[in-house]
């Protein structure tokens, strides 16, 4: 347990409204329903192993309290199953509101390192698992397919095509590694 | 014709209007309109002064029409009318334009369009009181006499009212006895009284009292008619049993030879074909389900009949259709629990035990299934570990969204009254406990301190073992931690409460309005909570919506008195907004029959169109679908309505 030093009273003197208002526009417009139950952590496969509590992250954004939000690495334990938003008794939609909260943080510069190293796969090859085993292009022939796929693994330049999209939607910026210190 | 003399007086309802719409700027609109000799605003002029600045100005200003720019009609329509009695004007020569519900405070955002509206709606009004027409009041008598729907404790306490008034009752209730879902539970919170002991003395009274005539087995078939003079119809299914002959000895059931759930005992245990649904029913008599016997005939069974020594045993029964004439109607039908088999993460109806509030309420009873036991259904061991869920099929989004009331007092009792008998573990899932009434916070305090476990959380999902034991997961809210209980020996879902089956129907029926939760709708939630829409049908208890035992006999209360004093002047007066039409016109073509939602339209001996002024309510069905124009909404004619959009379009086109 913490001591009274190490756990300062939450302060909400300058809540975020906006985060709020911008979880309800982008996955979970009845998030102001949840009367916190804890159905869903009650529910949750991930919250049954790790410390990542769904009912605990939207009371966080019901207080404004985005930083909090979306800097804990929790927020990536959810593996999206739905059980949560299929059992929500305030239609709150927990999954979505989970996945609003998590474009928001990505936006904000937080991301796990591996979902960016897959992003980053993508803007190199074009595909997030690419085809780059000599092994698989042998298992493909076997099986009577050809031995590259007709996609990025055989047409190369679509990378191009890929790496334009990422930049005119500014995704080659969010996935770009950050300085060490920022994490 | 006398010449038209308006008076227009507009309300500041405190700031309620004048707070928004600009008043001084309203009047200077309004004072130079046609036939508007008057015009003043007040502060109140629903108050005293208010009214008598009214009638000084009628009689000083030889008014002889009013408008009035204040509340909606439905507020001070009433008030203002008697005003204008007493003024000396016949009380339909008013109109009323709303300036607050229909724009200060909807527009309080846009004071100058609220304005500008005002402006509109007063035109509009003035242009509807030079059309106005004098009109009297009919009256018609009202016979002393109700039908109470429903014999559970809230009809029970109506009649019982009304019967010791002097009033006849007909109690109808749909089950083989009276006593409702009361008859069913064990003790009583806070007081743990026990629910039959203080409710069967009210039965075997209503049973008994000269005043009331029990017709059970019965449903409401149809109504007729109107306030005071209702003619129902009620479909009376066949006992096979001769009430009055029956003697209750038990001597038919003993030797039936079919055993069938019981549902009295939430089919916990069995009952025979031939049976009487518990010691203390009323009537006091045995009912044969005919559906369940094998055989009336010596052949195939028969034997009940031969065992009845008085003869009480009628396997020719039939259907009866029984006609009865009352003045008012008490709806009082009751709640049904909810089916818990809606919520699958629960496993009711899949895991053995996992059982719901009504079936431990029969498990408690010393005369129920189990003689006061509580036990696990997989095994009929009594549990050691026990878990309550509360609000299942209440506060949810995907079954009933409203809180049912009554199921955080009723797993606390039961609860405690475990807790006491056994010594039992026993954790409590709640999201909100509310303990509003009179004793009811002091109990659930008690109830902690006698060892039952509080958690605050909702049970996420229940996962079935393989002996029959539980696992229940949840969260503790208040630890913010996932808690798991294994080894649960069985889980109480507190199961919420919905509309009794048949509900609609009879709303149909009654021409009732349900909210969307279809509980029947009362005419005002705070000013008139017994009343319904329909003149005469007071509605009470759970079938108005959850309720808890003390409120609902405080509304048997209301609605009996309610229906008293409709009843005990003997004769009541009818707005006249009735339709009236012109046989000079009419066709004969029937729409309007057809097409009238209050059945009062008839075809008279002439081949004519003719409207019972009781029945109709004035609301203009029939006036919008005749071909010909013969139907006339009184005090809503066509002229009236096209010269207030013609007044409207006038400025605005």
């Amino acid at each position: 347990m913490t001591s009274a030093e190490e756990k300062p009273p939450i302060v909400l003197d300058e809540p975020d409204r906006e985060f709020v208002e911008m979880i309800k526009r982008t996955g979970g417009p009845n998030i102001q329903s949840c009367y916190q139950c804890g159905t869903c952590s009650g529910s949750c496969p991930a919250g049954a192993r790790t410390n990542f509590l769904v009912r605990g992250i939207i009371r966080k954004a019901l207080l404004g309290m985005k930083q909090e939000c979306i800097s804990a690495p929790e927020l990536w334990y959810c593996t999206t199953c739905y059980t949560c938003t299929d059992r929500c008794p305030q239609d709150v939609k927990p999954t979505d509101v989970i996945k609003a909260i998590r474009n928001i943080a990505v936006q904000e510069g937080y991301m796990l390192q591996n979902h960016q190293k897959v992003a980053q796969k993508v803007l190199e090859t074009g595909h997030a698992v690419p085809l780059d085993k000599e092994s698989w292009q042998k298992l493909r022939e076997k099986v009577g397919l050809e031995p590259i796929p007709p996609n990025a693994s055989r047409f190369p330049e679509a990378i191009a095509d890929v790496v334009k999209i990422a930049k005119k939607t500014h995704f080659d910026k969010l996935v770009e590694d950050k300085d060490e210190d920022e994490e | 014709m006398p010449e038209t003399r308006i008076g227009v007086f507009l309300c500041h309802c405190g700031s309620n209007i004048a707070g928004v719409v600009d008043i001084p700027a309203v009047m200077e609109e309004v004072k130079d309109i046609p036939d508007v000799v008057h015009v003043e605003d007040y502060k109140y002029v629903c108050s005293k002064p208010g009214q008598q600045i009214l009638k000084d100005k009628i009689k000083e200003h030889r008014l002889n029409r009013i408008v009035i720019g204040a509340c909606s009609p439905r507020m001070h329509e009433l008030t203002f009318r008697q005003t204008m009695r007493e003024g000396g004007l016949n009380p339909f020569l008013l109109e009323i334009a709303n300036l607050r519900e229909h724009d200060s405070w909807i527009h309080s955002n846009d004071p100058e369009a609220a304005t500008e509206k005002a402006v509109d709606l007063v035109r509009m009004a003035v242009a509807r009181a030079r059309l106005l027409e004098p009109l009297e009041e009919t009256e018609v008598d009202i016979r002393k006499s109700t039908l109470v729907v429903g014999g559970g404790i809230a009809g029970i306490s109506a009649a019982l009212d009304l019967a010791d008034a002097g009033f006849k009752v007909y109690l109808v209730e749909r089950e083989p006895s009276i006593g409702g879902k009361m008859a069913r539970h064990d003790k009583t919170f806070p007081t743990l009284d026990c629910s039959s002991c203080i409710l069967t003395p009210r039965m075997a009274e209503a049973g008994a009292h000269p005043n009331i005539q029990i017709l059970t087995m019965a449903e409401v078939e149809s109504v007729d008619g109107y306030v005071g003079n209702f003619e129902v119809t009620v479909r009376q299914h066949p006992r096979y049993v001769i009430q009055d002959k029956c003697t209750s000895c038990g001597d038919c059931s003993e030797v039936c030879p079919v055993d069938v759930p019981a549902e009295f005992d939430a089919n916990l245990t069995y009952r025979k074909a031939i049976y009487i649904p518990f010691a203390q029913a009323v009537p006091s008599a045995y009912l044969l389900d005919m559906n369940s016997c094998l055989g009336v005939d010596a052949v195939r069974c028969g034997k009940c009949k031969d065992a009845c020594e008085a003869e009480a045993i009628n396997y020719d029964d039939t259907e009866k259709l029984i006609r009865l004439e009352v003045g008012t109607i008490i709806v009082a039908t009751g709640f049904d629990v909810f089916d818990a088999t809606q919520k699958e993460e629960y496993g009711y109806g899949e895991f053995a035990n996992v059982v719901n509030i009504m079936e431990i309420e029969r498990m408690l009873s010393a005369a129920g299934p189990t003689e006061g036991h509580v036990v696990r259904p997989s095994d009929f061991r009594e549990p050691q570990k026990i878990v309550y869920i509360q609000c299942v099929g209440s506060r949810d989004e995907k079954t009933n969204r409203y809180c049912s009331r009554i199921c955080c007092m009723t797993a606390i009792k039961q609860a405690r009254m475990i807790r006491d008998k056994t010594g039992a573990d026993i954790y409590l899932f709640y999201i909100d406990l509310r303990t509003f009434g009179k004793g009811y916070e002091e109990f659930y305090e008690e109830t902690a301190s006698a060892g039952v476990t509080f958690i605050r959380g909702r049970v996420g999902e229940i996962i079935e073992q393989s002996d029959n034991s539980l696992v229940v997961r949840g969260e503790d809210t208040l630890l913010s931690k996932p808690i798991q209980l294994e080894d649960v020996d069985l889980v109480v879902l507190s199961t919420g409460v919905v509309p009794s089956r048949g509900a609609k129907e009879l709303a149909k029926i009654l021409n009732l309005s349900q909210s969307p939760d279809g509980f029947l709708m009362e005419a005002h939630p705070k000013l008139r909570p017994v009343d319904s829409f329909n003149d005469g049908i007071f509605v009470a208890g759970m079938a108005q919506g959850p309720k808890d035992i003390p409120d609902t006999v405080a509304q048997a209360k209301a609605a009996s008195s309610g229906a008293m004093s409709l009843m005990g002047k003997g004769r009541i007066s009818v707005e006249p907004y009735y339709t009236v039409v012109d046989e000079d016109k009419c066709a004969g073509c029937r729409v309007c029959v057809s097409v009238c939602p209050y059945n009062a339209v008839t075809i008279n001996e002439r081949g004519k169109a003719q409207v019972n002024p009781a029945l109709c309510k004035g609301c203009g069905t029939c006036t919008s679908t005749c071909p010909s124009g013969a139907m006339k909404s009184q005090h809503y004619t066509d002229g009236q309505i096209s010269a207030m959009i013609k007044e409207y379009l006038s400025v605005h086109e």
